[in-house]
């Protein structure tokens, strides 16, 4: 025991415990997560809630089914890790599973009927846009976003689950065609139908071109 | 040109303008997600259609929307995605079989203290009625909890 060095000096983090950020990919994370990084584990979670449960609840259109469906799916992710393909991005992976379990849930609850989605303009009972005020929308921006997210929740389900893929989460056309299991071709035209019907509930609904160009 | 086949499903349609035109390359193009040959087709047809050019100009502006808006999300406590340990299953299990072994076991020697005490016949024909119809609702509860327990989304969450 060196007795000049009068206060024991940290040793070097290991490369697993340098800090994780939002720069590292998906395959870097899990790699991390699966020899036990618990800050890996942790970042792979925060990227994961946003997709899946935004999935969830235009999917089931409860706040509470969807939170479950979506920690259910997460709880899977991190149980199968191992199964992960390196390169690929979890998000579709994780997509996929909330859909079955979505599809799962529905099954289960065939008898009950689903009661209208909230998130839309004072009639929820409980909020998801939020509107607090942010650079990149006006108030009259998210009034906006709220009535698109209140008037996508009228589609048919097969196009309310394109959109938010798509347009909410920004998946790629091969990705969605992943998680949707139908050919690339369909994808794009099965998109363009449901932005298309999603419009034209909008402009049902007293939305002009002007109005939209605002938000 | 396989690959442009596999691009569109289904037959080329009549665009808002009336022409033959792939109505959904206008998604595609939105997406940057054409070939070359099919965005600069897209890219010619607007410049000389203006139908599809104001259904691009809405559809781009509902993406923009989408892509802005920005959602309330449960808090973190409220998440949970940590699978119980090896070891946490293993302590509940023995926990389970240890307590059911013990309460046969009280169960077994409370029923032969009855059978073999001095009570009258009606004392104890009113201490088993009322034991039984405890257990009979214990047995109830147990039963529905087992029959979802296979569909117990919680099961594996360490809490």
């Amino acid at each position: 025991m060196a007795l000049s060095q009068p206060f024991p000096t940290r040793p070097a983090a290991p490369a697993s415990a340098r800090s994780i950020g939002p720069d590292l990919t998906d395959g870097e994370l899990v790699a991390r997560a699966r020899r036990g990084d618990g800050q890996a584990r942790e970042e792979l979670a925060r990227r994961c809630r946003r997709p899946a449960y935004l999935l969830a609840l235009q999917l089931l259109r409860d706040p509470d089914d969807a939170l479950d469906v979506a920690q259910d799916a997460l709880l899977r992710v991190f149980t199968h890790l191992d199964g992960f393909e390196p390169g690929r991005s979890v998000q579709p992976w994780l997509c996929t599973i909330v859909r079955n379990r979505a599809r799962d849930l529905q099954r289960s609850r065939r008898r009950r009927p689903l009661e209208p989605l909230a998130g839309a303009e004072g009639e929820s009972r409980r909020e998801v846009i939020d509107r607090a005020p942010g650079p990149e929308a006006t108030a009259a921006g998210h009034q906006l976003q709220a009535r698109v997210w209140r008037m996508l929740a009228e589609l048919p389900a097969a196009q309310r689950e394109i959109l938010v893929l798509r347009d909410y989460q920004d998946l790629s056309y091969d990705e969605i065609a992943g998680v949707l299991g139908v050919p690339l071709g369909t994808v794009m035209s099965r998109l363009h139908r449901a932005r298309k019907a999603l419009k034209e509930l909008l402009v049902a609904d007293g939305l002009t071109a002007a109005g939209a160009s605002d938000g | 040109m396989a690959e442009r086949e596999d691009r569109l499903d289904g037959a080329e349609g009549v665009a808002p303008c009336g022409r033959r035109f792939p109505e959904e390359l206008l998604s595609g193009y939105l997406d940057g997600a054409l070939t070359q040959s099919e965005d600069q087709r897209v890219r010619l047809h607007l410049e000389d259609c203006a139908a599809c050019r104001v259904l691009y100009d809405e559809l781009k502006t509902l993406r923009e929307t989408t892509m802005k808006t920005r959602f309330v999300l449960p808090a973190d406590d409220q998440w949970d995605e940590r699978p119980r340990s090896a070891l946490s299953r293993l302590f509940r299990g023995t926990g389970w079989t240890l307590t059911v072994a013990w309460l046969v076991a009280v169960a077994l020697f409370a029923a032969w203290q009855l059978a073999t005490g001095p009570e009258s016949a009606v004392e104890k024909l009113a201490i088993f009625a009322g034991v039984s119809a405890v257990a009979v609702l214990f047995l109830s509860v147990l039963i529905d909890r087992l029959r979802v327990l296979p569909g117990d989304r919680y099961r594996r969450v360490k809490k």
